[in-house]
């Protein structure tokens, strides 16, 4: 029997809700906001797949979970835009949230690298995301965030060079 | 080639993206730079970390849920973006779609053994329920008098539902609303107690000889059920088993002799 677009659809996209959620939740951070997002996404990705020509379903899935996070940061909350709001609400929240299934003694590192990821402008959070979490290839991170390849290059640099700030990770004597 | 330049292109040259003649430039220059080696060390280290400690987060079973309930009340052929909801919306209409969906599965195993169509009826109702508990779904007509209640079902439906008064026993009247189970549109009258609420549905028996309330539960709510005098009751609360009890029997007591038993019309 051939398969429905139905059941194309729930083995090709809804199989990826792990990683539309993953960029979700890192990109608004607040776990209930980010599942409201996440259904969103999944509805519009449903009205439009008869438009999808086939391809990369995952670079597909996300460019519409990552626009519909966009959508939400405008239109939702405004108000909670700033990183000082954001630290102050989400911190404890999330510091728990994760430290159920990681060892207690990685807590504080990955605390630290949270803190240090949500000081980053969401542009390049999503570039990290998509590059250490998803394994894209700059052109792939490009497609997904509409950025030319040299703006995901220079995201990517600029990313990783304030975290390793706030890491502490150094050049150690440098000459 | 200069150090700047090197340490600019570090993260790519991590990634494996320069292009071959500025990734070759690069590793020149780190063997013989140690400046920029250490640089790149530190670059190796701080994208190892990141990558370790990153929280890849699993979609909670709730969110698997509801995104399949919404999509299941898409229509079947994906249409070009039809805006049927606004943001905020979605969240409520697709908490009922999972409200079925979780029902479904929860009072499969109670409604094993009884007719076909009554597990069916069972859901729905519960499903009512707990869409009535969220925001502005609870009732149509807000009002603690039955005079205001009762006469707003009348040219809404087709008959009219018992909306006897129980304040004395501790059971306020909140209100009323329609509502669309079993395929037809029903009377639910709503009441309270303590925090909870207690939603009374009716509907004109199809056929069937009257039936004594029997108790099913899921989800931690109580469901009663009856048919009495040619209409459908059911009963949907979180209150305890007892107290809803107590609630169905004054209900059954004050239906048949007061404020007008519900009758067809």
């Amino acid at each position: 029997m051939p398969e429905s677009t139905r059941e194309r659809f729930e083995r090709t996209i809804v199989a990826l809700l792990d990683d539309a959620y993953t960029l979700a939740r890192h990109l608004v951070r607040d776990e209930h906001d980010a599942q409201d997002v996440v259904q969103e996404a999944y509805l519009r990705a449903w009205r439009h797949y008869a438009g999808f020509r086939g391809g990369d379903e995952r670079a597909w899935l996300l460019t519409i979970v990552r626009n519909c996070c966009y959508t939400w940061r405008r239109s939702a909350r405004p108000a909670q835009q700033t990183v000082a709001y954001d630290d102050e609400e989400h911190g404890d929240q999330e510091t728990s949230a994760f430290a159920a299934d990681t060892r207690v003694l990685e807590d504080a590192d990955r605390t630290e690298l949270r803190l240090a990821l949500d000081q980053l402008p969401p542009e390049f959070r999503e570039a990290i995301v998509l590059r250490e979490l998803e394994g894209m290839s700059y052109k792939e991170i490009g497609r997904v965030t509409g950025a030319p390849i040299g703006t995901v290059m220079s995201r990517l640099a600029r990313a990783r060079g304030r975290l390793q700030a706030a890491l502490r990770i150094g050049a150690r004597e440098a000459s | 080639m200069s150090c700047e330049t090197t340490r600019e292109r570090l993260s790519a040259y991590v990634d494996g993206e320069l292009p071959p003649d500025e990734a070759a430039e690069t590793a020149e220059h780190l063997a013989s730079c140690a400046a920029c080696a250490r640089e790149y060390e530190a670059m190796l280290k701080t994208v190892q970390t990141v990558r370790e400690g990153l929280v890849r987060h699993h979609a909670p079973d709730v969110l698997r849920a509801r995104v399949r309930a919404a999509l299941r009340d898409e229509p079947a052929t994906a249409r070009t973006a039809v805006r049927r909801r606004d943001w905020g919306v979605p969240w409520r209409a697709a908490a009922a779609a999972l409200v079925v969906a979780v029902v479904s599965s929860g009072l499969t195993l109670l409604a094993a053994d009884r007719r076909p169509a009554e597990p069916a009826v069972a859901e729905e109702v519960l499903a009512s329920h707990i869409r009535s508990l969220m925001p502005e779904h609870l009732t149509d007509v807000r009002s603690t008098d039955q005079h205001n209640v009762k006469p707003w079902f009348n040219g809404r439906l087709d008959y009219s539902p018992a909306v006897p008064r129980l304040d004395d026993a501790g059971f306020p009247l909140l209100g009323g609303r329609l509502d669309y189970v079993h395929g037809r549109p029903v009377a639910v009258v709503v009441y309270g107690r303590r925090q909870h609420l207690i939603n009374v549905f009716s509907w004109p028996a199809d056929a069937g000889r009257d039936a004594d309330p029997s108790r099913e539960s899921g989800h931690g709510y109580n469901l009663l059920h009856w048919r009495r005098g040619g209409v459908e009751y059911w009963v949907a609360s979180d209150l305890n088993a007892t107290e809803l009890q107590q609630f169905t029997t004054l209900l059954r007591s004050t239906d048949s002799t007061s404020t007008g038993a519900a009758r067809p019309r």
